[in-house]
């Protein structure tokens, strides 16, 4: 080992701190839209209490402005949650999770990149609960990989669609894009998902090649006991049906 | 009748003051407390028909806060009012005896609400005990 290497933090050490951070700020963000929510309560109830009082009618204005005000502070707290999860997503690299919730926060960090790119974005999870045990954030890492590379092939006004589902206790998770993802590139998508964090599940990125209207990337999640087994060794070659 | 008393508990100081005069403008009689040592010195200094606390606090949390206010006072009614209740801590304020809980923002009507329910589930209680003693006193003594 170089010397000073050992005194460098390692790549996880830099995921916890970045998510402890994240999540205690997050937490300080809902204080202070909590505190405007109310103060916006506040207003609304002085103007209304003025509106009754036969005071001036123009005081129904602030009523309204105080709607408004509480509506984007509900906007914002929504986003804030969504914040607050993908903060928390890496506390634990090896826990049990439903793959549905963590479809639910995929769908949440991916709208902004597709609305962008303005390409519809569809996310279904499971029919059913689907519990996997691993690394969270490994899968979600690997999953915007996948969705990435969907968004880029879209034309405007494309569609990218996520379908997961159980697969013999493992699960299979489908990213389909109306555009067409070029074949020649999928060997690039599949060894980005690889690297960014399919290694850690041992999962497996192909593309299944359907029409050249609609194409998919399909991420193999082998079930938690194989997970462990195969993760760092499985190869990042692209597989096709 | 006499105005429902409600304690509120929360370390952000300003969302408790302005949260408390929401509250009293809507007939409330409201006690504020920062911290979860203070709320349960005031939880000990006069009676109050419900306690509305937070979770994530410094020092003592609103989960200890609401161990101790139980064990000191078993029948007091605490509503848990959290930012970021997980479901971890929700059963656990539920298994230590709070009976609501809610996530912020909630509108404070649906809190004044909760607490008036909370307060006439308890008179109702309190008015079954008393006749149940009395009835009791009645056949042990044959009257």
């Amino acid at each position: 080992m170089a010397k000073g290497e050992a005194e460098r933090p390692t790549a996880r050490e830099g995921v916890l701190y970045f998510g402890r951070v994240a999540a205690g700020l997050s937490h300080e963000l809902s204080n202070v839209l909590n505190i405007i929510n109310e103060l916006a309560g506040l207003q609304r109830d002085i103007a209304a209490a003025a509106v009754e009082g036969g005071g001036d009618a123009r005081f129904a204005r602030f009523s309204d402005l105080a709607q408004r005000i509480k509506t984007q502070v509900s906007r914002g707290e929504a986003i804030n949650r969504g914040l607050h999860r993908f903060a928390h997503s890496v506390d634990n690299a090896d826990t049990s999770f439903d793959l549905g919730e963590l479809l639910g926060l995929l769908a949440f960090l991916e709208e902004r990149p597709a609305r962008l790119a303005r390409v519809a974005l569809d996310v279904h999870p499971p029919e059913h609960g689907l519990a996997l045990c691993g690394d969270p954030f490994s899968l979600l890492l690997a999953l915007h990989a996948c969705v990435g590379a969907a968004l880029r092939a879209c034309a405007e006004d494309g569609r990218v669609e996520v379908h997961a589902e159980a697969a013999g206790g493992a699960a299979r998770i489908r990213v389909t894009a109306t555009g067409s993802l070029p074949a020649e590139g999928a060997d690039a998508v599949s060894a980005a998902a690889f690297r960014a964090g399919a290694a850690a599940w041992g999962a497996a990125v192909c593309l299944d090649p359907g029409t050249d209207a609609q194409r998919s990337l399909v991420l193999s999640v082998p079930a938690a006991a194989a997970a462990r087994e195969a993760a760092g060794t499985a190869d990042p070659s692209l597989e096709v049906p | 009748m006499r105005p429902d008393r409600v304690l509120l508990v929360d370390d952000e100081e300003s969302f408790v003051e302005i949260l408390a005069e929401r509250m009293r403008s809507r007939g409330l009689e409201v006690s504020c407390a920062t911290s979860g040592r203070e709320a349960l010195k005031k939880a000990q200094e006069a009676a109050y028909d419900a306690v509305v606390l937070d979770l994530a606090m410094p020092g003592l949390d609103g989960i200890e806060t609401l161990r101790r206010m139980r064990e000191l006072q078993p029948d007091l009614q605490v509503m848990i009012l959290s930012g970021r209740a997980t479901v971890k801590t929700a059963v656990e304020a539920i298994q230590l005896g709070a009976i609501d809980i809610f996530e912020k923002p909630t509108e404070v009507e649906t809190l004044v609400e909760r607490i008036r329910s909370a307060r006439a589930a308890r008179l109702a209680k309190d008015d079954q005990e008393t006749r149940e003693q009395i009835d009791a006193i009645m056949r042990d003594r044959g009257w």
